[in-house]
């Protein structure tokens, strides 16, 4: 006998006062014992609610329309709840998405294994403190870490202690939502491998949901693909990696590449080492005149005189959180220069100082040390209202489009006021010009676009928004921190494509803020890897990323999650 | 160069969160496919700031409409609304004509019997709304503007001013509101009703400043207000148009909270004789009954009758704001989540 | 131990700045209170130099340097100097008011916990049970209740229970005929007075702590640590109890310092309705009487008496959550 049989399941959405969603359709998947499947699908498929609807996590205003989830045997979709409750100890188990929050913050992490043990009363009180030590160090966590808080452990640490108090339950199946979503790149990949070791020597039937095709491509045995509530695909690993059947499959397979390969292809972006354009000799295509007559280019003036950004020996130190702790050293001692019409990528991970480095640019923020210059502008030393002569030639596109626009202002509200501030365009000019930038960022029609509230977007064209703002003023430099993170991966190709063909069209210099190696290969020139505030290595893009020569360039090109590695095929 | 689709769906019910909790991003509702605009939503957007005004007043009418608890306290609010704006051809009598006879029980001539100054209850009833809706409206919007102002300037501003509103505030807050009142309205006796607005507004803005500030906080650190600093726009603009407009139901929800507070605080000092002793108010009409010992004469109705009013009228504000809690906090709206 | 440290900190400045307020409020006003004050205390007999001086310093004297005042004025607080009471003449205020404060600390102070704890309880029980009437009922009631103003609640009940009914009498501490000691019939004599106020406090004060302890517990039954705790089968007790509750409690605590001065102020105009000798029956008569001075020291003390009730909820809110001791 299977241990999960799910047949014909249907979980509906049915919220008061809209329509109602159906997002899962009919789904019917079996798993057996000792399984390791992943479940990818992008935002909206839903894998996280057939994960929550399978282990009965599912509230209100999720439902369960149809079908059975038979586990061992038994439905548990008509199990009441104290049997659910009992069922949960050698039965399913679940790791949630933000570890960050799954742990009560009142609690120290000892407490949290004693609740488990009370309410099932499978270990001995004597022996709980012992078992609880066994678990943690099954995730390679000490036995110091009982006596924390959850607010005292790091992001990795938290969910490390999430995995142990689920495998406190002895479970035959682990849902795993997304583990390593919210953590950091390297910690990412460390978690992975605790997963898949716990795994292969637990035997427990692992379910890993994944926005990442190459993250469960990397771990699976088998692979389920979602799309829109219903399975298209679900085979062996190496089968749908090989020969996905799906055109979706297909899709989400082809925005998979090696940063470190000689040609990467993602689509609509190309490049090969070494890299086709250099520093320095830059575009000289001409100002996009000729392709969008009515965004045309305001002042010729400005045009002629380019300048690059000059970033001298810059450190920001921020006074310590908390009283009699050290200072916080974000920024160290960092010296770039960013010429006119280079691409130039920032790469590291989150607290490596890159978006520090991004708001002393922009003078946002003002550095401890040392001098940024853009042109005659002494940026470090700007004050707040001399910003907006910094902003009409120094742009930024944001890293989160849910946040980067006002949910209550139209597209043509929000394009509109930087068109008027900085071209001085009123009445129906501006209008014109909204309009081109929309059309320069390809939503269109143009009108329909310019009507919309940022929730009718989606997080794509919310991003295509946000790039089309930063355009508003016609600038040298656009700074984009992250622009692409927040997107479903089969949306990301798009808006980078759509940055490099800017670039092309309007010679605009960029300053590219990622921790994600494949893309800042994709589009940039220049590479510089940034670790703990300092600069560990930079150079041209191509030639860093296929010869690192420092070590921890090293560890996060490791980190990426690489299918073809493990099949040793090429996709 | 070709870009892939990106005809997908936006973010639906998927992850964890969103079956936990229902974030308005996340709601299936919100997130429905980019379609043509709805024909609503183009009118709104079309129009002019002060049309815009009154759309946004509508919707929001229309979200606490749809609460069935706000809309109990719509129908109680709109009855005394009326009473008050209609007191002269509702009320038989004059509330000050005291040439009936006195302590009368009810009657077809007085329906609610006659104080012991020989008034009619009645009218007075029907006429003291006048001073507790004034009062509420005036000393609620008032405070709000207060709290508006600074918890605006609070939130978005940074540095050492910052420390010192935050004490300021503090201190209002922890500070027992109507011992304070009752103070400053001895000193001020006979200030009339602009003294007990005035004292009210005094010990009445602080709340609402903190609530007001911490959500400006959250905004203020969301990426649209870094992005319209990037687009060139003006401090006030950035407050008064990128900031404010996210506010409104937490706004509206702190005029009802500070309207009610006004409306209690204005009986109880008139209760206590700290009023206009003048002009007919609910509170001065139980003053004046316990000073003629109504009780023991049995004449509970001048006690009822008022304190009813008021009481009916801080539950209708209270209901409101059910409603208007409802438009900021998508975890309270009924029947989602748990 | 810093964030006690802290906390106190903020504590003697708030103090400072309420005496200060106290000093500030009748040297604010227009017309002169204390020419009015001596002109009242004149009825009584001749004014002698020393009480005049004690006034001034304590209402303001007209046209002198606030510094010499204030200094005097804050050495006159240090040690309880409030001056002669003019209505009780010629009693010190800090007798009266020492006479006063008890009865308001124990019976205000009593039901205030009592309220607070009993609507937390409700407010988690309705929150667990969403949507059934264990939920409706209690946050209907409550909101309509606490809509009532003290004083009518109070009368309400004061006509329907004391006159109508005649279970409880209708006002002061205890019997005419009894003497306060230490006595059990003392006690149960002080209580059974004491029944009808607190009833009073307890109806009007316990709908505001149920809705907020509801709130905040519908907040944290969202959070991913309920959802975690629920998936690990925990029992549903320990999930609403120490989850859920244990987490709701810190936002609650903290609107119960806030509405602390409320429920203060409201219970004043409930000791004035049952004419209980506390703290509000006695501010009601200085208001009356127009009795500056004991005025303001009353006000000074319900003041201070909030602040270190505020700061004792602080220190509270310090033990319950981990977070503050870092």
């Amino acid at each position: 006998m299977s241990l999960l049989e799910i047949q014909d399941l249907s979980v509906v959405y049915e919220p008061r006062g809209a329509a109602p969603t159906l997002a899962v359709k009919d789904v019917s998947l079996t798993l057996e014992q000792g399984e390791f499947v992943g479940l990818v699908g992008e935002s909206g498929s839903g894998k996280s609610t057939l994960g929550f609807a399978v282990t009965r996590l599912h509230k209100p205003p999720a439902r369960i329309a149809a079908g059975r989830i038979v586990f061992d045997g038994v439905d548990v979709a008509q199990l009441d709840a104290e049997e659910l409750r009992v069922q949960r100890r050698g039965g399913f188990a679940m790791v949630l998405q933000s570890g960050m929050n799954a742990l009560n913050p009142v609690r120290t992490v000892g407490n949290h294994f004693t609740d488990v043990f009370a309410a099932h009363g499978h270990v001995p009180t004597a022996a709980r403190r012992r078992r609880a030590t066994e678990l943690l160090d099954k995730v390679q966590l000490p036995s110091t870490v009982l006596d924390r808080y959850p607010g005292e452990l790091s992001g990795g640490m938290r969910q490390r202690v999430s995995i142990a108090l689920a495998l406190s339950l002895e479970p035959r199946l682990m849902v795993f939502d997304e583990p390593t979503t919210a953590l950091d790149v390297l910690v990412q990949h460390a978690v992975m491998d605790t997963i898949r070791e716990l795994q292969a020597a637990e035997g427990f039937t692992a379910v890993l949901i994944s926005h990442d095709l190459g993250v469960v491509l990397e771990s699976a045995q088998r692979v389920v693909v979602m799309h829109d509530g219903e399975v298209v695909e679900d085979g062996a690993a190496r089968q749908v990696f090989e020969a996905p059947a799906h055109p979706y499959t297909q899709m989400l397979l082809s925005h998979y590449a090696d940063p470190r390969a000689e040609v990467v292809e993602l689509p609509g972006l190309e490049r090969r080492a070494p890299a086709v354009t250099e520093p320095g000799a830059a575009p000289a295509s001409a100002p996009a005149a000729g392709t969008v007559p009515a965004a045309g280019t305001p002042a010729t003036g400005r045009r002629a005189a380019r300048d690059a950004i000059v970033v001298d020996h810059v450190s920001k130190v921020y006074p310590p959180p908390r009283r009699g702790e050290q200072p916080v050293t974000a920024v160290d001692d960092v010296s770039f220069r960013l010429e006119p019409g280079a691409a130039m990528a920032l790469v590291g991970q989150s607290g490596s100082g890159k978006s520090t480095i991004a708001k002393m640019v922009t003078g946002v923020e003002r550095p401890t040390s040392g001098t940024v210059t853009f042109g005659d502008l002494q940026v470090d030393r700007l004050r707040r209202h001399q910003l907006k002569r910094l902003h009409t030639d120094v742009q930024m596109v944001f890293q989160d489009p849910y946040s980067a626009l006002n949910p209550l202002h139209t597209v043509e509200y929000t394009l509109t006021r930087p068109v008027e501030n900085y071209t001085g365009l009123r009445g129906e000019a501006a209008r014109e010009r909204v309009l081109g930038l929309l059309e320069k960022v390809g939503l269109t029609p143009v009108e329909q676009f310019a009507a919309k509230l940022p929730h009718q977007l989606s997080g794509g064209q919310r991003q295509r928004v946000v790039i089309a703002r930063a355009l508003a003023s016609d600038p040298q430099v656009l700074i984009a921190d992250e622009p692409v993170s927040m997107l479903d991966v089969s949306l990301r190709a798009g808006v980078l494509a759509l940055l490099e063909e800017l670039r092309a069209e309007t010679g605009v210099s960029l300053l590219y803020i990622t921790h994600d190696l494949l893309s800042a290969r994709v589009i940039t020139d220049r590479i510089m890897v940034l670790h703990h505030g300092r600069v560990v290595e930079s150079g041209g893009t191509a030639q860093v990323l296929r010869f690192p020569e420092d070590e921890y360039t090293t560890r996060l090109l490791d980190a990426i999650p690489q299918p073809a590695r493990r099949f040793g095929g090429v996709a | 160069m070709t870009r892939p689709s990106e005809n997908s769906p936006g973010a639906a019910p998927d992850t964890g969160t969103a079956l936990a909790t229902t974030s308005p991003a996340a709601t299936p509702s919100t997130t429905t496919p980019p379609a043509p605009p709805a024909p609503g939503r183009r009118t709104w957007l079309d129009t002019t700031a002060p049309g815009r005004a009154l759309q946004v007043l509508g919707r929001a009418v229309a979200t606490v409409w749809s609460n069935p608890k706000a809309r109990a306290g719509l129908v109680i609010l709109g009855v005394f609304v009326l009473m008050a704006l209609l007191a002269p051809w509702l009320a038989p009598y004059d509330p000050h004509d005291d040439s009936f006879g006195r302590n009368e029980p009810g009657s077809a001539a007085h329906w609610l019997g006659t104080t012991g100054n020989g008034e009619d209850v009645l009218s007075q009833v029907i006429y003291g709304s006048r001073i507790s809706l004034l009062v509420g409206l005036v000393a609620g919007g008032l405070s709000t503007v207060v709290a508006v102002v600074i918890g605006l300037s609070w939130g978005y501003l940074r540095g050492w001013g910052n420390d010192v509103v935050n004490f300021l505030v503090n201190l209002f807050l922890v500070m027992p509101g109507l011992p304070l009142m009752i103070i400053i309205a001895a000193y001020l006796q006979n200030g009339g009703l602009p003294m007990i607005i005035l004292v009210v507004v005094i010990t009445g803005w602080a709340w609402g400043a903190r609530v007001l500030r911490s959500q400006t906080q959250s905004l203020r650190s969301r990426d649209f207000v870094t992005a319209a600093m990037f687009s060139g726009e003006s401090a006030p603009r950035i407050i008064f148009r990128e900031i404010l407009p996210n506010m409104t139901s937490m706004i509206a929800g702190s005029f009802f909270g500070a309207a009610t507070a006004a409306i209690l605080s204005e009986s109880g000092l008139s209760f206590l004789g700290l009023g206009d002793m003048a002009t007919v108010s609910w509170g001065s009409m139980i003053f004046w009954a316990q000073n003629s010992m109504a009780i023991l004469t049995g004449q509970w109705v001048l006690l009822f009758a008022p304190g009813l009013c008021i009481a009916l009228l801080a539950t209708a504000m209270t209901l409101v704001n059910f409603g208007v809690d409802g438009l900021s906090n998508p975890r309270l709206r009924e029947g989602s989540g748990r | 131990m810093r964030y006690v440290l802290r906390r106190l900190g903020l504590l003697v400045l708030t103090l400072w700045a309420a005496v200060t307020l106290n000093f500030v409020i009748p040297r604010l006003m227009p017309g002169s209170p204390t020419d009015a004050a001596i002109a009242k205390l004149a009825q009584n007999g001749p004014v002698t130099p020393a009480v005049q001086a004690a006034i001034e310093a304590q209402l303001g004297v007209p046209g002198g340097s606030w510094w010499n005042q204030y200094v005097d004025y804050l050495g006159n607080v240090l040690t309880l100097d409030f001056g002669v009471s003019y209505t009780f003449f010629p009693q010190q205020v800090s007798g009266l008011v020492a006479g006063a404060l008890p009865w308001t600390l124990i019976m205000v102070g009593l039901v205030t916990v009592l309220a607070f704890v009993l609507g937390t309880l409700i407010g988690v029980g309705a929150a667990w049970r969403r949507g059934t009437w264990v939920d409706s009922l209690p946050t209907v009631g409550g909101s309509f209740l606490s809509a009532f103003p003290y004083f009518w609640t109070a009368l309400l009940i004061v006509f329907f229970l004391g006159y109508v009914a005649g279970w409880f009498p209708t006002s002061g501490a205890y019997s005419a005929t009894a003497t306060p000691n230490l006595s059990w019939q003392f006690l149960g004599d002080a209580l059974y007075h004491a029944a009808l106020p607190a009833a009073t406090i307890l109806l009007t004060s316990l709908g505001g702590w149920i809705l907020g302890m509801r709130n905040a517990m519908i907040n944290t039954l969202g959070e991913d640590y309920v959802t975690f705790a629920e998936a690990n089968g925990l029992r549903g007790r320990t999930v609403a109890v120490r989850y859920a509750a244990r987490n709701a409690i810190l936002p609650n605590l903290t609107g119960f310092g806030m509405a602390l001065g409320g429920v203060v102020g409201g219970s004043l105009l409930v000791e004035q309705v049952f004419a209980y000798p506390g703290v509000g029956y006695l501010l009601y008569n200085a208001v009356t009487n127009q009795d500056f001075p004991l005025m303001q020291a009353l006000f000074l003390m319900i003041t201070v008496s909030v602040l270190v009730a505020n700061f004792l909820v602080d220190i509270l809110y310090g033990i319950l959550d981990p977070r503050t001791r870092r």
